[in-house]
């Protein structure tokens, strides 16, 4: 009997442990075979925030791809915008990462590092499609340190500049003559904080990372060990939005702000600017129709002459069990008739190999959404993915919270990129 | 079983007794096992090493608690749940005990207002939470009611201070309802003799609350203290929600739970740094309610 006993409290130990010894470790490097086999079987493709808007244009490509690939089956996910970073986590380190994934290059990144993603050089399947991207977008997910390819280049992204006219006008500017260079912007802005006795702010946020990479700082050493945005230049960005924030030109909550929240600020008209993408059109005729009859488009403030682009991948999980479709479908998703087909359902842009030299692209048929895409584009032949690719999420706040301190008065601009290059580069030793 | 005739089934019974106990605590155990001791004895574990959320890290001793000695991330974090129970827990005491009084008479109507203050408890933190964050907005309800009042707009959430207090605000908000409801089953007890007696002495209203019904309650007070002061200070939602992730400027009104948060989570998380920090708020909470209790005995001692 008192065997029963032990026997029984063993199960009992054993049958709570069990199930999670699965959990928690997603770092065996079961990377079997490459993906030249057979292109067949089950495969999940997740995307980042794209249901919503694109919900029929993925199911027609998915439909193609099985009807081109048949015995293969494609199951989509989509996951929201905000918190994309920690589902991501939560499914690498559960083992549950899909097949396919839209990533940014900044989150590939770690995947890469704990080797979740394919090495696209060093898989023959995928290694051939090199030629058919801009080399540029092909070696976005490089990484110091870590030779190889983590992802394929999917659209890329550059946004204007919008501005609210009303109040450029209340503040007596000239609605049609928005600021085009760092002088011009800090100089409306005062003048709209001075004129409105700082009711209305012309910027929602703090400067992140690519906007000291567009002010022209180097943000990252020469030899890619550390980084270096608390150079002269970086200063003087920081000491000109202490200027702003010291006259309310900067809103009050720009401090804790997010993009998200900064966005919110914008639609409701308490500041006058705010970046942005095509996607954000769409969301001012639904949500704020008096503000899109005002909405003014500009291009990027930079002083590098390079405009910052965003640039989205789909890595191939290095654990699939289906890699050859795997390949094959971020490889289909990313080909230049599909990026195309996409460039024309939103303003993005493909980064596939001539295809922004499509008339879609080049020609001018006087209207302002025309104007606005093969302006991008142009830029877009010049543009840089500003954000390092190792900058973390626990970097961009540390950045942050150095920026408001820096702020607030509590250090000197110096002082605060000092310690917020000491954090970042602590962060990245550790990592 | 037990009682009847133990003598004539002795021997089944006793055979069965040492498993069939445990077969009845099984489920329970099991998950008891599986989603509180596992995951509480593998924190406890990953705060000796230098985990990260995707690679399996290596014993490194206590550098992460040395570490935190020396982050000022952790002690301005330590000083705001610090706050947050100074702040919160006297007036989670104090005021749903009012309430309670307020809302124990027997008037026709007074349900509604019960469940009213009851419902607070129930709505979802993160609604209630953004509620208030549109309410307190620079341009939101409260600011503009202050305009048209003539006074400047406050920044309740971008000064550091302002935002910790409206977010204790919110949580003294959103738990008085609770603790009201605690407050009513304790004074459901009070002898009604004792407040006839008291106020034939001749005892006021103030003077029958202060050595009546406050000393009949005072047991449920220290409850509400302890159970007040441990959610208190493992805060997040209400902070989160007002301060943005940075934890307010500069970061200066994160928490020690959004610490965690901040350094344990997404893709690069540091989990054993976060595991750490998060074995400290376990032993300061017990700390916390093993001082309340004491104090509660040693009150009884003395009375």
């Amino acid at each position: 009997m008192r065997i029963s006993r032990r026997t029984l409290a063993t199960a009992v130990a054993v049958a709570a442990l069990l199930p999670l010894s699965a959990c928690g470790s997603g770092n065996d490097d079961s990377s079997s075979g490459d993906a030249s086999g057979k292109i067949e079987g089950n495969i999940t493709f997740q995307t980042w925030n794209l249901r919503a808007n694109f919900k029929s244009y993925f199911e027609g490509v998915i439909a193609d791809f099985e009807q081109k690939y048949p015995g293969t089956h494609v199951k989509w996910v989509d996951q929201p915008a905000e918190g994309y970073a920690d589902k991501l986590s939560a499914e690498a380190a559960g083992g549950t990462l899909p097949d396919v994934v839209n990533v940014s290059p900044d989150l590939a990144a770690p995947l890469a590092k704990a080797g979740l993603a394919l090495d696209l050089d060093k898989d023959k399947a995928a290694a051939k499609y090199k030629s058919e991207y801009l080399p540029g977008a092909w070696s976005s997910t490089d990484i110091p340190g870590l030779p190889g390819t983590w992802a394929f280049p999917w659209y890329l992204n550059t946004g204007p500049l919008f501005y609210n006219k009303a109040l450029f006008k209340e503040a007596g500017l000239n609605p049609d003559q928005p600021p085009k260079t760092y002088a011009d912007l800090f100089k409306d802005g005062l003048q709209i904080a001075e004129k409105t006795d700082g009711k209305v702010a012309t910027l929602a946020n703090v400067p992140a990372i690519e906007d000291f990479g567009r002010y022209g700082v180097q943000l990252v050493n020469k030899e890619g060990t550390g980084f270096a945005f608390n150079d002269a230049k970086g200063v003087e960005l920081l000491t000109k939005y202490k200027e702003l924030y010291d006259a309310k030109a900067l809103d009050p909550q720009a401090l804790t702000a997010t993009p998200e929240s900064a966005g919110r600020k914008f639609l409701t008209g308490a500041v006058a600017m705010n970046p942005g993408s095509a996607l954000d059109l769409k969301n001012f005729k639904t949500q704020a129709p008096s503000l899109y009859k005002n909405i003014g488009i500009t291009d990027q403030i930079t002083s590098t002459g390079h405009v910052n682009m965003y640039v989205q991948n789909l890595m191939v999980n290095a654990q699939s069990k289906q890699k050859p479709a795997a390949v094959a479908f971020a490889h289909f998703v990313t080909d230049a008739k599909n990026q195309m087909a996409f460039a024309k359902q939103v303003a993005i842009f493909p980064s596939t190999a001539g295809s922004l030299k499509d008339p879609y692209f080049t020609k001018e048929d006087g209207t302002d959404e025309t104007r606005v895409r093969v302006a991008a584009a142009k830029s877009l032949k010049t543009a840089v993915n500003y954000t390092p690719v190792l900058f973390s999420d626990q970097m961009k706040t540390a950045l942050q919270q150095e920026v408001a301190k820096a702020l607030q008065g509590k250090e000197s601009p110096k002082q605060a990129l000092d310690n917020a290059v000491k954090a970042c580069d602590q962060l990245l030793k550790q990592g | 079983m037990a009682l009847s005739s133990p003598a004539r089934r002795g021997s089944r019974v006793r055979r069965q007794l040492p498993t069939s106990p445990w077969l009845f605590a099984a489920p329970g155990l099991l998950v008891t096992a599986a989603f509180v001791l596992y995951p509480f004895v593998s924190t406890v574990v990953n705060s000796f090493t230098d985990r990260r959320t995707l690679i399996p890290g290596h014993f490194v001793g206590l550098a992460n608690y040395r570490e935190m000695l020396h982050d000022d991330a952790f002690w301005i974090a330590l000083r705001n749940s610090t706050l947050y129970v100074l702040g919160v827990v006297p007036a989670l005491v104090v005021l749903p005990l009012l309430l309670a009084l307020l809302v124990q008479k027997h008037i026709p109507g007074i349900a509604f207002f019960r469940s009213a203050f009851y419902t607070p408890v129930v709505a979802s933190i993160v609604v209630v939470g953004l509620i208030w964050v549109w309410l307190l907005d620079e341009r939101g309800l409260v600011n503009s009611l202050l305009e048209t009042l003539g006074a400047s707009p406050v920044g309740f959430l971008s000064d550091q201070w302002l935002i910790l207090l409206s977010a204790m605000t919110v949580t003294v908000w959103k738990g008085l309802g609770y603790y009201m409801i605690v407050y009513l089953a304790a004074l459901a007890n009070v002898p009604r003799e004792l407040h006839e007696a008291a106020a034939v002495d001749g005892a006021g209203a103030v003077r029958r609350f202060l050595s009546v019904t406050v000393p009949a309650v005072r047991s449920t007070m220290v409850l509400v203290a302890a159970l007040a002061a441990v959610s208190a200070f493992k805060v997040f939602s209400e902070v989160y929600l007002m301060a943005g992730p940075t934890g307010g400027p500069a970061g200066e009104d994160t928490t020690l739970v959004m610490l965690v948060q901040r350094s344990g989570t997404g893709l690069s998380g540091r989990v054993g740094y976060a595991s750490a920090i998060s074995v400290v708020v376990f032993v300061i909470t017990v700390v916390l309610m093993l001082l309340v209790l004491r104090a509660d005995r040693k009150d009884e001692t003395q009375a």
